[in-house]
């Protein structure tokens, strides 16, 4: 179930997986893959269950069935670390995959942009659509909208009888919207939310916006 | 065999030494001499300060006289003995008794120590030569097991004594040594192995376990017991006025005015207290009030450097400290003679651990112990009461042993690895003989082979896994540096949080500190730690960099591992001292009695419950609905029971609970009010399908979660660095709560996720406990009290802040409820 919202003048519908779908340009968000994270960890006697890293090509397959989208956008950490065996299997479902790819490199992707682009997806450091500007690390001091990724936002919630609840977020900030982590074992980072923020939980199979945060008394 | 000194010379050898001390051996001694000699293993039950450690050394030494009977003659290299203990603190001691021997008997033997705090140069000097005897620590025998050629080194050991064997029995650090002399077994072909254990309700298995089930070591065993009598006095510091004794609260600062003078009053007195934060604030708060003391009082806890523990053990030894105060790290056998006085701050949750401390005062044998009970809330007079019963009676709780713990087999195959590498039919035949593995089958043998090698149980084309290997010969082995060098820096079960070293910016160790404490500190923030105030500035290199501050007022660590739970024993004992408040005055005691006000308050708020009664209250506070109940059954059964009860509960209706649980009681809050009518009506407490809703309860709560994280560390899936040595694979750590996840979602037949579930429930949960406190309160009459407001049982449960939660709303539904976004706090 998504949830549309409208930001920069644009319809954008938010993905409980953590993704965003932008149906005018029939674009397709997602941020912070990490790939190979699982491989890395392996490779060094951490058995990390081999199962959860075909999650993010099993989403992504699942995204294009559901949204059909023209481009799809990787907003940076798209890979975790050096070469490892997981981008051959990035590399078959890159070919198989029926969109045009675009990478904007996050501070994790150190593998060379000539081995994206042999695959046929383009790199670059920011990128230009529409009002947007496409950024890994959400911009400081920026004139126009902006979305990004490399937080990992999360937020966390308290009710009545001590609950607490910590779940990974879209966060938007004035014109800054912040995408959640896309990859399996990626982990998230709690956001201090400030009055004006506007904040979309990710639950299970639901997005669900939060009411808006007010300073609290102490 | 060169046999010139028969076993009664060699006796009488010892006894003459003894004489000369002005000593005479104890029956005790004299038994587990002969049995050494007579080449039995076994298990000697006695407590600390009885000489125990006379009672091995001798014949261990006099076994080797006897096979060369001409000390004169150059003593052949290599390692005779090795004896084990779980504190390093203890040592020093140790090997001072051995030299003390050695040199009266003419026997040059050298006595090495390699623990974790031993040096670099030390242990490689250790490598080329092993010293006679050695003294170790579990952790560091596997570490040595971890080095090439390791069977080569103790092909010529003969005796193995494993100290304080019923501390370790009861932890995966027991499954380390079971483990361990498996192996040694087979590489001593001489070795003799005897364990010391205090007195345990256990002690018969607590021998099967360290000599294996079945084993020819067992059945060439003794189990010798001292049965030195010794008398215990226990006095509560009781305030002066009952009104103002505070309801909940860990510190029991509100008596250091008692406390003074019983310091004052005399030689020296050990303060044992329940955490180390807890130690660290009363160290300061005696300063404060006695500033006179400078310099004759101390502190000893764990996470104080090395130095100052040597200093402080020595200080006491040599009579020039009043007091010092201490945890759990002064508890084991260190021989203070000069302790006079012991004081116990809050309940020390346990009876043997009682009967220790109150043992650690008046240190030799026959002379009576003193021990000061002071409560730190209203409650906890009670449990002085129940204390004072105990040591006349003589109930001591079981110690329970591990089973199938594979994340400990995991770790030590992966050393056998590492060293000589292994094959796994002469090793299967190993382990499968212990205690812990005994019930492993076939199958999971072959499943954790699969998982050191596959990393999986299946082999996949693309993936990396790189740890142990399969070579030619069929030998398991680890040939990567980087895969070996990281596990040695891992070996060890005591598992905690990431420990910080705190250092001064200009220089100087002061100890080490957890992580999450210091991730709670901002820049200019002053704490207390190992006695004084610091000035957080800054952390590099996983070392926290402070300065001296002059401020009065500082945050104080507070360390996660200090919560102690009540034995089934001293349950029993609290439920009849409770039950005590409806006797007449005269039927009660001191303590009892003085709590009259207490039981005043509680009787107009509410009822203080008879035998016959289980009481239940509710009441509304800001926070939400309360349901307290009070089986007065010890934590652990608590915990089960809150788990169980609000599983329950949660099947009728969609609803959200927070869980605390004390020593008396339990409580389920929510932001909804519960039908405690439907409750009863349902009886939700029965004992029917317990095992069943037990386990199911625990998918829907965190324990399990929680015992994840440690199983996560030795098995090795989480790599945690190395910060002492300033070593940083950030890009290899990761936590332990995003692998549960990853583990629940992809792969929950894992064995190693499996374990933290059967942990729970066999370890935390105790089901037998749990079945009986179910069938008792099955025969009481429940007593519901709906209250106007928070009672005096109910105070220290509904303000605790460790709590676990259960919950069988949807996610949705409760973020529609949830009032407020946290932010974190902000500096004023």
């Amino acid at each position: 179930m998504t949830h549309t919202l409208e930001f920069g003048g644009e319809r954008l519908q938010l993905h409980p997986w953590g993704a965003l779908f932008w149906e005018r340009e029939s674009l397709l968000l997602v941020s912070d893959l990490h790939l190979g994270k699982i491989t890395h960890f392996r490779k060094h006697g951490a058995a990390v269950p081999l199962k959860a890293l075909h999650r993010n090509f099993a989403r992504l397959d699942g995204l294009c069935e559901a949204f059909a989208p023209e481009r799809i956008c990787f907003l940076g950490d798209l890979f975790h670390s050096h070469m490892n065996r997981e981008w051959a299997l990035f590399e078959s479902w890159a070919r198989q995959c029926p969109c045009d790819l675009e990478l904007v490199v996050g501070n994790h992707d150190i593998i060379s942009p000539l081995r994206y682009e042999a695959l046929g997806v383009t790199c670059s450091e920011t990128l230009e659509k529409g009002p947007f500007l496409l950024t890994h690390h959400p911009l400081e001091n920026h004139e126009g909208f902006n979305i990004s990724g490399h937080i990992h936002p999360a937020v966390r919630l308290k009710g009545t009888g001590r609950q607490h609840l910590r779940l990974p977020c879209f966060y938007l900030n004035g014109r800054q919207m912040i995408l959640p982590a896309f990859g399996a074992f990626t982990g998230s980072h709690v956001m201090e939310p400030q009055p004006g923020d506007r904040i979309y939980a990710l639950a299970d199979s639901q997005i669900i916006p939060l009411k808006e945060p007010t300073r609290e008394m102490r | 065999m060169k046999n010139n000194s028969s076993k009664e010379q060699l006796i009488s050898r010892a006894t003459r030494w003894f004489h000369g001390q002005g000593w005479e051996p104890f029956p005790f001694q004299k038994k587990t001499w002969e049995a050494f000699l007579d080449g039995k293993h076994g298990l000697l039950n006695a407590p600390t300060g009885s000489g125990k450690t006379y009672a091995l050394w001798f014949p261990i030494l006099l076994q080797y006289l006897r096979e060369h009977p001409d000390s004169r003659e150059t003593i052949p290299g290599g390692l005779k003995a090795v004896w084990i203990t779980p504190l390093r603190a203890l040592s020093q001691e140790i090997r001072q008794s051995a030299e003390r021997i050695t040199r009266d008997l003419d026997l040059p033997f050298t006595v090495g120590i390699r623990t974790g705090d031993t040096s670099q140069a030390e242990r490689a000097r250790q490598r080329k030569k092993m010293p006679d005897l050695l003294i170790t620590t579990p952790e560091s025998l596997q570490l040595l097991l971890a080095t090439k050629g390791y069977d080569k080194t103790f092909k010529s050991c003969y005796a193995i004594v494993v100290d304080e064997w019923h501390e370790l029995l009861g932890s995966k650090r027991g499954v380390q040594m079971e483990l361990a002399l498996s192996r040694l077994k087979t590489v001593s072909p001489s070795l003799r192995i005897w364990g010391i254990s205090a007195t345990i309700g256990n002690l018969q298995q607590a021998r099967e376990v360290l000599l294996g089930p079945g084993s020819e070591a067992l059945q060439q065993s003794v189990l010798i017991r001292a049965h030195l009598p010794k008398k215990i006095t226990v006095k509560s510091l009781l305030p002066e006025k009952m009104e103002t004794f505070p309801w909940r609260g860990h510190l029991g600062l509100h008596l250091l005015d008692a406390v003074i003078p019983v310091i004052k009053d005399s030689k020296t007195t050990l303060i044992f207290t329940n955490t180390r934060s807890q130690c660290e604030i009363w160290f300061q708060k005696i300063l404060e009030r006695e500033p006179g003391l400078a310099g004759e009082i101390a502190m000893h806890h764990g996470s104080i450097n090395k130095e100052t523990r040597l200093w402080v053990e020595q200080a006491i030894r040599e009579e020039r400290l009043k007091a010092v105060v201490c945890t759990s790290s002064l508890d084991l056998g260190v021989d203070f003679a000069p302790v006079e006085t012991v004081v116990q701050i809050g309940g020390p949750k346990g009876v043997a651990r009682f009967l220790q401390r109150a043992g650690r005062s008046g240190h030799r044998p026959g002379e009576e112990s003193l021990i000061y009970f002071l409560p730190t809330h209203a409650i906890e007079l009670v449990e002085a009461a129940a204390l004072q019963r105990t040591v006349e009676g003589e109930g001591v709780e079981d110690r329970m042993p591990y089973l199938n713990s594979f994340d400990v087999l995991v770790q030590y195959l992966t050393t056998l690895a590492v060293s000589n590498g292994f094959y796994p039919e002469a090793v299967f035949e190993e382990v499968s003989r212990t205690f812990c593995y005994q019930g492993m089958t076939r199958d999971q043998w072959e499943w954790i082979l699969n998982f050191l090698v596959l990393g999986s149980q299946s082999l996949q084309s693309y993936d990396e896994y790189k740890k142990v290997e399969v070579l030619e010969d069929g030998r398991f082995k680890v040939t990567n540096r980087g895969v070996a060098m990281r596990h040695r820096f891992q070996i060890g079960t005591i598992v905690g949080d990431a420990d910080l070293t705190v250092r001064y910016q200009k220089g100087g160790y002061i100890g080490t500190i957890e992580e999450w404490f210091i991730s709670k500190l901002r820049r200019g923030d002053v704490f207390t730690f190992a006695g004084r105030n610091l000035e957080f500035i800054r952390i590099r290199d996983m070392q926290v960099l402070v300065q001296k501050s002059s401020k009065k007022t500082a945050k104080v660590p507070s360390w996660m591992g200090g919560r102690l739970t009540l034995s089934a024993q001293m349950s029993e004992l609290l439920r009849q001292e409770l039950y005590s408040a409806a006797l007449p005055p005269e039927k009660q005691s001191l303590e009892i009695r003085s709590l009259a006000p207490l039981f005043e308050r509680q009787q107009w708020e509410s009822i203080v419950p008879g035998p016959g009664e289980f009481l239940i209250e509710t009441f509304r506070t800001r926070e939400g609905f309360h349901h307290l109940f009070y089986p007065f059954e010890g934590r652990f059964v608590h915990e089960a029971m809150a788990s169980l009860l609000s599983y329950r509960i949660s099947l009728l209706s969609p609803i959200t609970f927070s869980l605390a649980y004390n020593d008396y009681g339990f409580e389920l809050l929510s932001d909804k009010e519960l039908d405690m009518q439907m409750v009863l009506d349902n009886d939700l407490f029965t004992a029917e399908y317990l095992m069943e809703d037990l386990q199911k309860s625990l998918n829907s709560t965190e324990m399990a979660r929680r015992k994840f994280r440690d199983i996560a560390v030795i098995s090795g899936l989480v790599f945690t660095g190395y910060p002492k040595k300033g070593i940083k694979m950030k890009h290899l750590q990761s936590n332990s709560q995003l692998l549960f996840d990853v583990f629940r979602d992809y792969e929950p037949e894992h064995l190693l996720y499996q374990q933290a579930f059967r942990e729970t429930f066999e370890h935390q949960l105790e089901e037998g406990r749990l079945r009986l406190a179910l069938e008792r309160i099955a025969s009481q009459q429940v007593i519901w009290k709906p209250c106007e407001k928070p009672t005096p049982f109910s105070f220290p449960i509904i303000t605790d802040r460790l709590r676990e939660k259960l919950s069988s709303e949807k996610l949705a539904d409760r973020i529609q409820r949830m009032t407020r976004i946290l932010t974190r706090q902000r500096r004023r």
